[in-house]
Formats: structure tokens, C-alpha cells, sequence
């Protein structure tokens, strides 16, 4: 059981990064993409790429992942620049399209639908991290960074800059806030964490494949933000706990056939979360200001 | 303000915590390892692939039902069910929990991804993981502990070709998934076909989500092939036919084993497909194809599919392995079980005999069918 438990709370964890990251770009700055799960992909095959080829040290190949995920979110950034609201919707959506179909084919680099297999445990200066809970802490430790960081940057200029942008662009803008640099940071900050989330969840599965970076992904990190609270510190995370936990849960409900074991977990899963919009539907940790 | 925000907080904490309390309270009581072998199933049981998972669990059903009467084992056989949601996330956390909450002990798996996720799972606890679903060449040794109960694709297309030369039909078209099953299949029916003096006249590589295939239709159209191959699977196979057919192709179809399901076997523009699976004599005499085929009828009123076969052959090479291993006073593991796997090679199996490799896979009889008024009818 322990280490069941210790293989959820690390996903859990990895999950919670990836949803505090999008929660800067959705929560904090009004960007509402639909291709979060392209650039936790790009970190994840960056992170496989750095621990098949060269050494599998855990910080150098987070390092990688938050490098190539931010410099190639130019290619949301770039978009978000031009359009806003329902528009970067339907842009960002193209890019997730665009992004599945360049996984599948690039086969060279990402293994294709067949992935990338055998990666082994990370190491950190020299030291094995195969231990679960020993990963379990690392993988806390960057979410531990991350909520840090932004808690800090939200706080400051910057956050108070994106969420007047987040308000009213036009308004900013008028302020003489250079609206051009906020959104790209905030992008470049936020696909960073996400790529660190992929390089992660390549250690923790061992294997990547373009099944775990299509637009499911992507609509299930957006549910975790949006349903634990745009906007708040923790909404992200109770978010990812109940989408992630409640599933588990769920499995352990006796006696439905097994046949029958998919439908059942996803219609109570469905309702439920149908019921908690309609109740809470600034999210579990927002405002109640979503009901009127 | 900031009270009553730190209220709500604590009160989801609360009740997320009362949720997981409750979650426990409400888990079944399991039975313990000394008391049950654990036999857990890791198939997709919802989307657009529950089709595959529901016919997967109906074979291994059968075959637990079988085992239970013929008192093979001296614990009972249970089966633990997960969803794994045919991705490979979904397997791993289904893998996970199959180990180390239901300690199960051998594990049926179907699709590539989930598989990738789950052999690394399987290996570093040492639980058999047993394959009878995908064909994919590169489902072959995954690791020590990761078997396949179903012959892989170059079986199929060794037994194909012969077929096709000695009926003239020299120009294939292909049309084929782009992954790891589908480029493994364009490889062996290109080496195969080239050397029986036959070619590929076009092969177009699809996206396994892909659903329009008119475009494709047309210009093998404008080829004239002799026939049109296409290897796919799930609801797609019956999509491709029947947009090739819309399309006014009407040469002959040929595809594998996964045109078994019954949405291609039901659907009336696949009259005439032939395809390569492994020997399913349903009217064959020897007392296990017998008592499978005749309790399936009784049971859902048709013909079992080859999956189901495959499923019910999974769970009995378990039945006939541990069974080997009480009689010696060995434990049922996964080191044991593949020992005695490997020493003994050869297992009176529905279909006939199946006989192991050193990679754990198997190797069966291919024949190839017909579809004729909805049944499949063995031609070669």
C-alpha cells in the first residue's frame, strides 16, 4: 500500500507543479491555453533525452526541460501577444494539434507512439534518487520552489502588472505597462515549470509517449486549475489532489463488475465534478464571487 | 474576510480528508495473499477503446469460472479489475496499485503504451504481465517478466504472403497506423512481399485518431492495386472499410487478427476481408477448444473471438503454471513462474498447442479467413 500511496503522491506532486504552472498563465495573467500538456511534453522528452544520452542527473536535466519549454513558448507567446479571450483559445488549440501530430511523426527524437523507453532513476551529485520517497521529496522540493517563487513574483510588481492585464489590457497599457514583456515572461515562466513537470513525470514513469501530451492532458491540467481556484495559491493544488485522488478513490468501490468498472468511475467522476461547478464555481479555493 | 477564506480552506481539507477516510472504510475486503492467487487485469474499460477491455475480461472470465470448477489451484483465483484508461499514466498508476495494494501476482495487459508504462512496474516487482491483445513487434522481450499470448504481427504477414501470391494478388496497397505496430508491419510485408516477387504500390501512414480516409481512398483508386491492406484497430478498422468502399475500391480488403471485433465482424461492407489471425477451429475435437467454445455459446449466444481466446488462454497458462508449482512445493511468484514457463515450453492451450520462445512469446498456427454472411470462415 505505502508504495501505492507513494506513486500517487508523486504524481500528485508532479501534477501540482503542472497545474501551478498554468495557473500563472490562466489564473494571474488571463491566458487561457489549451496546450499546457506540449510544453510538460517537450520538458519530458527533453528530461529522457538528458538521462538516456548523457547521465540521468535529476537538476541537469530539469534544467534542460525549463530551458527548451520556455524558449520554445514563443510559439504561444507569439499568439498571445495578438489575440486574447476565446481567440488564444481556438490559437492555443492549434498549437496542441499541431504539437500531438509533431510528437507522433518526429519519431527520431520522441520514439513516435512507441515512446521512449528504459529510462533509468534520476541521480542527483552522484547519489541514486530510485528511492520513492526519496523522489517523492524531490518532486516536492521543485513544487515547493515553485509555489515560493510565485508567491513572491504575485506579490510584486510583476504579479500586480499581469493581473491588471489579466483585468483590463487596455487599461494596463494605458498605465504604461509594456504589455508585450509581461505576457511573454509570464509565458516563459510558466511552460519553464511546466517543462520541469515533464522531466519529473519521465523519471517517475520511466517511459514517455505522445499519449501523455494530447489535448486530454492538457483540458485535465486546466480542470485542476480552474476547479481548485484560478487566481489562488492553493486552489491548483486542491485542484490536482481531488482530480487525481478522487479516481484512485474510486477504484476501491466494491462490487461493480469488472466490465463495468471504467463507466461507473467515470460517471460518478463526471457528476461530481458537474455538481462541484455548479456549487463552487469560482473553484474549491476561490471567491465565492463566481456565484451570484 | 481573511477568517472566513481560511475557514472554507480547512473545511475542503477536512472534507477531502473525510473523502479519503471514506474511500478506505468503503474498500472491499480483500482477500490476503495467503488466502487467494491475485489475478488483475489492466485493460482500457471506458472511451473509445472499452470495446477491446470488455471483450479481453470476458475470455478471462470464462476461463477463472473453468479453473474454479476443475479445482486446478488449492486457493482460489480472484480477479482484480483496473482501468487503465489506455494510456500509458493510467496504466502505470493501475500497475501500481495491482502490486502493491492487491498484491497481485500476474497481470493481463492490452495496448503499447500501457504496456511501456507497466513492464518497468511489473519487472522491478517481479509480477508476470501477460499480453494477448497487441502485436506489435516491439512488444517482444519488454522485460523477463512481460509475455505475449498472441502471435506478433511478422507471424501473421509470414502466412499472409504465400496466400496472396498463389491467388495473383501481387500489388498491395497499404494503409497503416504510424506507430510502433504499424511501421513494424510495413517492414515485414515490404521484406516478404519484395522476396515472394510481389510489391507495395502505395503506403500510407494514418494517425490512429485519424477518421477520414476519403482522400486516401481516392488515389489508391487511381493505382488499380490488386488489393488494399490496411493495418488499424478499435472503431477505425470499420471507418477505413467503409469510406474504401464508398470510395468504389472493389478489390479485395485484407487485414490481421484485430478485424476479429465484432463492429468489423457485423458490419456488412466487410463481407469479403480476409485476414490473417491465429488457428481458431471452433469445431476443432480436443476437450479444452470443446468445453471453451461450447460454454461461450451458452453463455453469449455467438462465436468467442480470438481475444477472448487469447484472454482464456492467458488466465489457464497461469492455472496449468501454478499448478505445476503447488505440486512441487514451490511458491507462486514471478521468478517460479517463468522458470517453469521456460522449462516447460509447450501448454495444452484453446487452439491447440502453444509453444514459448526464450522471450516468453508465443507461437500458434496462423490461418487466414474470410468474412462470409458475418462468420468467419477459414481459407488457408
Amino acid at each position: 500500500m505505502t508504495a501505492y500511496l507513494l506513486n500517487l503522491a508523486q504524481l500528485a506532486a508532479i501534477f501540482g507543479l503542472l497545474s501551478v504552472s498554468l495557473n500563472i498563465l490562466i489564473g494571474y495573467g488571463g491566458i487561457f491555453s489549451v496546450a499546457h500538456a506540449v510544453f510538460f511534453g517537450l520538458g519530458a522528452y527533453a528530461g529522457a533525452h538528458v538521462a538516456l544520452d548523457l547521465f540521468p542527473d535529476l537538476l541537469l536535466a530539469a534544467l534542460a526541460s525549463a530551458l527548451i519549454a520556455g524558449l520554445l513558448s514563443a510559439a504561444l507567446a507569439l499568439p498571445a501577444l495578438r489575440v486574447r479571450g476565446e481567440y488564444f483559445v481556438i490559437a492555443s488549440l492549434g498549437l496542441q494539434m499541431l504539437a500531438t501530430t509533431v510528437f507522433t511523426e518526429a519519431q527520431a527524437i520522441t520514439g513516435g507512439l512507441g515512446g521512449l523507453v528504459g529510462i533509468p532513476p534520476p541521480t542527483l551529485f552522484g547519489f541514486t534518487l530510485a528511492d520513492p520517497l526519496v523522489f517523492l521529496f524531490c518532486c516536492l522540493a521543485f513544487l515547493a520552489l515553485a509555489l515560493a517563487l510565485v508567491r513572491q513574483l504575485m506579490r510584486g510588481s510583476f504579479g500586480r502588472a499581469l493581473m491588471a492585464l489579466r483585468d483590463s489590457e487596455m487599461a494596463a497599457e494605458a498605465l504604461g505597462k509594456n504589455v508585450a514583456l509581461i505576457k511573454t515572461l509570464a509565458v516563459v515562466l510558466g511552460t519553464a515549470f511546466a517543462g520541469i513537470a515533464g522531466a519529473l513525470f519521465a523519471f517517475q514513469e520511466e517511459f514517455v509517449n505522445v499519449e501523455s501530451f494530447t489535448l486530454d492532458q492538457s483540458v485535465l491540467i486546466l480542470a485542476m486549475v480552474i476547479i481548485g481556484g484560478a487566481g489562488t495559491l492553493s486552489g491548483p493544488l486542491i485542484g490536482t489532489l481531488l482530480l487525481l485522488l478522487l479516481p484512485a478513490a474510486l477504484t476501491f468501490i466494491p462490487f461493480i463488475p469488472p466490465t463495468d468498472i471504467g463507466a461507473v468511475q467515470q460517471l460518478i467522476y463526471g457528476f461530481a465534478m458537474t455538481l462541484l461547478m455548479i456549487f463552487r464555481p469560482a473553484g474549491l479555493a476561490g471567491r465565492a464571487m463566481g456565484r451570484r | 474576510m481573511t477568517g472566513g477564506k481560511s475557514m472554507v480552506t480547512r473545511r475542503i481539507w477536512l472534507g477531502g480528508a473525510a473523502g479519503l477516510a471514506a474511500g478506505a472504510l468503503l474498500a472491499p475486503s480483500r482477500p490476503r495473499a495467503e488466502d487467494a492467487y491475485i489475478l488483475g487485469t489492466l485493460f482500457p474499460m471506458a472511451g473509445p477503446n472499452a470495446e477491446y477491455g470488455t471483450i479481453f475480461t470476458a475470455g478471462a472470465e470464462m476461463a477463472l469460472k473453468h479453473v474454479a470448477a476443475d479445482k486446478m489451484l488449492s486457493r482460489p483465483l480472484v480477479l482484480r479489475a483496473e482501468d487503465s484508461e489506455g494510456t500509458p499514466q493510467g496504466g502505470a498508476v493501475g500497475m501500481s496499485k495491482l502490486v502493491n495494494v492487491d498484491r497481485a501476482v500476474y497481470v493481463l495487459i492490452g495496448f503499447t503504451g500501457v504496456s511501456k508504462a507497466a513492464a518497468p512496474i511489473g519487472a522491478r516487482a517481479k509480477v508476470v504481465l501477460v499480453n494477448g491483445g497487441g502485436v506489435g513487434p516491439d512488444l517482444a522481450g519488454l522485460s523477463p517478466y512481460y509475455w505475449n499470448v498472441i502471435p506478433l504481427v511478422p507471424d501473421e504477414i509470414k502466412v499472409l504472403v504465400p496466400f496472396l501470391m498463389a491467388r495473383k494478388l501481387r500489388r498491395i496497397a497499404l494503409i497503416y497506423v504510424n506507430d510502433p505496430f504499424g511501421n513494424g508491419l510495413l517492414k515485414s510485408l515490404k521484406g516478404d512481399l519484395t522476396a515472394a516477387g510481389g510489391e507495395i504500390v502505395t503506403a500510407d501512414a494514418i494517425a490512429p485518431t485519424d477518421q477520414q480516409f476519403s482522400a486516401i481512398a481516392a488515389r489508391i483508386r487511381t493505382l488499380s492495386p490488386d488489393a488494399v491492406y490496411f493495418a488499424s484497430y478499435g472503431a477505425q478498422q470499420a471507418e477505413i472499410i467503409k469510406q474504401l468502399r464508398d470510395a468504389g475500391i472493389s478489390q479485395q480488403l485484407l487485414t490481421y487478427s484485430a478485424a476479429t471485433i465484432p463492429s468489423v465482424r457485423n458490419l456488412p461492407e466487410a463481407e469479403g476481408l480476409i485476414f490473417t489471425n491465429q488457428a481458431a477451429d471452433w469445431s476443432a475435437d480436443d476437450p479444452i477448444t470443446k468445453r471453451f467454445v461450447a460454454d461461450w455459446r451458452a453463455a453469449y449466444h455467438t462465436d468467442p473471438t480470438t481475444y477472448n481466446q487469447n484472454y482464456y488462454n492467458a488466465v489457464r497458462l497461469f492455472a496449468l503454471l501454478a499448478q505445476q508449482l503447488e505440486k512441487s512445493g514451490k511458491p507462486v511468484n514471478g521468478d517460479n513462474l517463468r522458470a517453469a514457463l521456460l522449462a516447460t515450453r509447450r501448454f495444452p492451450l484453446v487452439g491447440g498447442e502453444g509453444v514459448f520462445d526464450d522471450l516468453c512469446d508465443i507461437s500458434m498456427k496462423i490461418v487466414v479467413n474470410r468474412y462470409q454472411d458475418g462468420k468467419l470462415v477459414p481459407i488457408g
